[in-house]
């Protein structure tokens, strides 16, 4: 099922704005201008989504998107309390009537009906018909603030965004990942001692591995959340060159034995 | 060499040398001659055929990837590569070496082992002086001193101390790039200074015997003796001489290029025992037919086809669907992966007609299995033409390996040349058929077969076994498209397209391939 987190409460989230989405981020608001962030998965994109919602002093309410993602998960359902049939709203209506900000992650994994009443809540008018309802109009509130992230269509399971869909985020922000030294930075921060030399190494084998993806010479780039685990790993004790196989190398033998053992070239290259 | 061929080291060479270089375009070649050359240009490393090394099998392996390694750090570094032809360049690519050996090991320092056993070997290669005559004696001691520390024979001792103060000079220079991060043309400006110190002539011709790998009768002792010489010599992180010598860190790499070989090397005693044969692809350079934009299009526009998630509802399953019981429809739902299952083998035409148009027909048909290969299609393609006034029956990619550069270089060697008879051709591929069972085999083909009768009996038989027998026929214009269309139909095949612009092959052998 696609998770939901109602109302997610926001925690201490640490972010390093190396690319200055957050000045962007904080123009699109002003301009009430709803942003698309684009970019592959594990570059920080909920990050700095779960960072600016208090910065604009918004709660935040965020969905998950998959194949399993209902219209009703977005606009409500009927449900029985007490005896009688009610209408509980859903996370789309609710965040429209409370002016939070919306999260919609990995929008381009959602069904075509789902993505259309989206389409209705985002078009210039900023309401909905609850026709699952009482056939109610349903007006967003007005600090009402939407974003969405998709990943790249190479992703499994990843589709094109209808144009109609596209254009209702005027403001996109590509999130790519990051240069050596912030993502050096940003694993810093997860660790409790100096390892920098050998998760620069980490960082650099990722890059690599991350090259040759984008290529399609290999099936999966690892992500900042791996360079942050690889660095986790060094903190732990392991030895470098066994978690650079632990992280980066062993999750290869799924796409064979020839695949795996390219990427073992390269580690044994570089540790 | 026992059975390690080229072709088992073109993929993974190739794959080494782009992350080593940091660049997506190089491509790596074989050569028979003994040299080494990597061209800054166009992104291209040729290196000896891996016969050309000393040792075992092993030992051989290990040298070509060191050396591989060199020319991508080549890539990656030198901003110019002079011919060694002349004691100038000879001199200025000694230094270079160093500096990208260096540059490279910041990153890539799990090659220090690899490197110390490439010196023994370098060291061995090194001719003795005695036998280098005249100031050429000069610049080798340079070379070997300043790359070893050292120098194999005798020489005179005023001749010696030049050698010293060059190799300072060299050093110092050296640093100074290093710690400045200057480039080949800083140090190129350097190399008059290094000549003069020497008092040799720039233009000093450097002969062959000084330039090349000389097959010096090496032994393991030799190896092992060379390995602690050096690394006593010289700083690198790990010192243990047995431990380089063995090269376990890549034995593990070696073994399974070793089994991919085997593989291969059945996969071609099989084929020649049916009659099929496989191109040589070592000088093959398959770039000319590559058209990146084409295939990028193509990619683009059928990527709906590849792997998706298709949810699909019914009336029994393991995941319950609450909003669609309330809604009276079928409540369990179910993640149907759809993909295009049909296994093809494909029979591509190189008969003589083929030629004037043979740019063009590659690089559609490379681009045709680039398409295929990204959409995950399970597919074996062949090629036919005439060599020798026989006809050859070409693998160039079985069903069970992988689309890459070693089969489009394959396709790319293929000449078109002969007639089409195609009965033959099915005769040979007979075996091939029965044994792999495609559910289409498809030809590809722009003219008439010379031999129709006993072409429409091997389709009958084919047909008989299950096998969806189906033909593209390529045409100069509308007109030679609905003649070979209709040819072809007389045939019997029992699906028939034609098309008159080569680009257009891959929608039309997509659409007829089933999706599941």
């Amino acid at each position: 099922m696609s998770a939901i987190n109602n109302s997610e409460l926001v925690e201490h989230v640490e972010y390093i704005d190396w690319n200055n989405s957050m000045t962007l981020l904080k123009k699109a608001y002003d301009a009430k201008l709803f942003v698309l962030i684009i970019g592959p998965k594990g570059t920080g994109k909920t990050t700095l989504v779960r960072k600016f919602a208090p910065i604009i002093h918004r709660k935040l309410d965020s969905i998950n998107f998959s194949l399993r993602t209902r219209e009703s998960h977005l606009i409500g359902s009927k449900t029985l309390i007490d005896g009688s049939v009610s209408f509980i709203d859903g996370i789309l209506v609710r965040s429209m009537k409370n002016g939070s900000m919306l999260y919609l992650d990995e929008i381009n994994s959602a069904e075509a009906d789902v993505l259309l009443r989206l389409d209705e809540a985002l078009d210039d008018r900023r309401q909905i018909v609850l026709k699952e309802s009482t056939g109610e109009t349903i007006k967003s509130h007005d600090n009402w603030f939407v974003m969405a992230t998709i990943n790249p269509l190479t992703h499994i399971g990843t589709k094109e965004l209808p144009p109609q869909l596209i254009s209702r985020f005027p403001v996109r922000i590509k999130l790519d990942y990051p240069p050596e030294d912030i993502e050096l930075k940003i694993i810093q921060k997860y660790l409790t001692e100096n390892h920098d030399e050998d998760v620069k190494q980490g960082i650099k084998l990722a890059n690599t591995l991350r090259q040759a993806a984008s290529v399609e010479e290999l099936y999966y780039a690892p992500s900042l959340r791996e360079t942050i685990a690889y660095g986790k790993m060094l903190d732990s004790g392991i030895d470098k060159k066994e978690a650079a196989y632990l992280i980066f190398g062993n999750v290869y033998t799924q796409w064979g034995n020839i695949e795996y053992q390219k990427v073992n070239d390269i580690i044994t290259s570089m540790f | 060499m026992a059975y390690l061929k080229n072709e088992a080291l073109i993929d993974i060479a190739t794959f080494l040398a782009k992350r080593w270089s940091e660049n997506i375009n190089t491509s790596v070649e074989f050569s028979d001659k003994n040299i080494v050359i990597t061209k800054i240009n166009t992104n291209k490393i040729i290196l000896p055929t891996i016969t050309k090394y000393a040792g075992n099998d092993f030992q051989k392996y290990r040298q070509f990837r060191t050396m591989l390694w060199y020319c991508a750090m080549r890539l990656r570094f030198c901003e110019k590569i002079l011919s060694d032809d002349h004691a100038f360049g000879f001199i200025l690519n000694t230094i270079e070496t160093r500096r990208i050996e260096i540059l490279g090991r910041r990153i890539w320092n799990g090659m220090d082992d690899e490197l110390v056993f490439n010196y023994a070997y370098i060291w061995n290669y090194r001719p003795i002086l005695n036998n280098v005559y005249n100031k050429v004696r000069i610049v080798e001691a340079f070379h070997q001193y300043f790359i070893i520390g050292d120098v194999k024979g005798e020489m005179s001792s005023s001749h010696f101390q030049k050698i010293i103060d060059a190799t300072k000079y060299s050093n110092k220079i050296l640093e100074e790039a290093i710690n400045n991060n200057y480039g080949t043309k800083w140090l190129e400006k350097k190399i008059p200074d290094i000549i003069k110190i020497l008092d040799i002539d720039s233009l000093l011709t450097i002969p062959i015997q000084v330039k090349n790998r000389n097959n010096n009768l090496i032994t393991d002792n030799h190896i092992l003796q060379t390995i602690i010489k050096i690394s006593n010599k010289k700083q690198y992180s790990e010192n243990y001489n047995e431990k380089i010598f063995k090269g376990r860190r890549i034995s593990e790499e070696y073994k399974n290029i070793i089994e991919e070989n085997i593989k291969n090397e059945n996969k071609k005693i099989y084929a020649n025992e049916i009659g099929i044969k496989i191109p040589s692809v070592d000088d093959e350079d398959e770039t000319s037919i590559r058209d990146v934009d084409l295939i990028n299009r193509l990619k683009i526009k059928f990527k709906k086809l590849k792997i998706n998630l298709k949810e699909e509802f019914a009336n029994v399953g393991d995941e319950f669907d609450f909003d669609s019981y309330l809604d009276k429809h079928k409540p369990f739902f179910l993640d149907n992966i759809t993909s295009i299952k049909t296994k093809i083998m494909i029979l591509l035409d190189h008969s003589s007609s083929i030629a004037k148009n043979r740019l063009e027909y590659k690089k559609a048909t490379l681009a045709l299995c680039e398409v295929l290969s990204y959409l995950r299609i399970r597919f074996s393609i062949y090629a036919f033409n005439t060599t020798n006034k026989e006809i050859t029956c070409w693998l160039i990619k079985s069903d069970d390996s992988k689309w890459d550069d070693v089969s489009a270089r394959r396709l790319s060697k293929i000449e078109a040349n002969g007639g089409t008879p195609l009965a033959e051709v099915y005769t040979k591929m007979k075996s091939m058929l029965y044994l792999k069972k495609p559910d289409i085999f498809l030809t590809l083909t722009d003219g008439e077969p010379t031999d129709p009768d006993a072409v429409r009996n091997a389709i009958r038989s084919f047909k008989l076994s299950n096998i969806r027998m189906a033909a593209i026929g390529l045409g100069y214009n509308t007109l030679h498209v609905i003649t070979i269309a209709n040819n072809l139909k007389m045939l019997g095949y029992e699906k028939i397209l034609a098309v008159s612009k080569v680009n257009d092959i891959t929608d039309k052998i997509l659409n007829i391939l089933d999706k599941k």
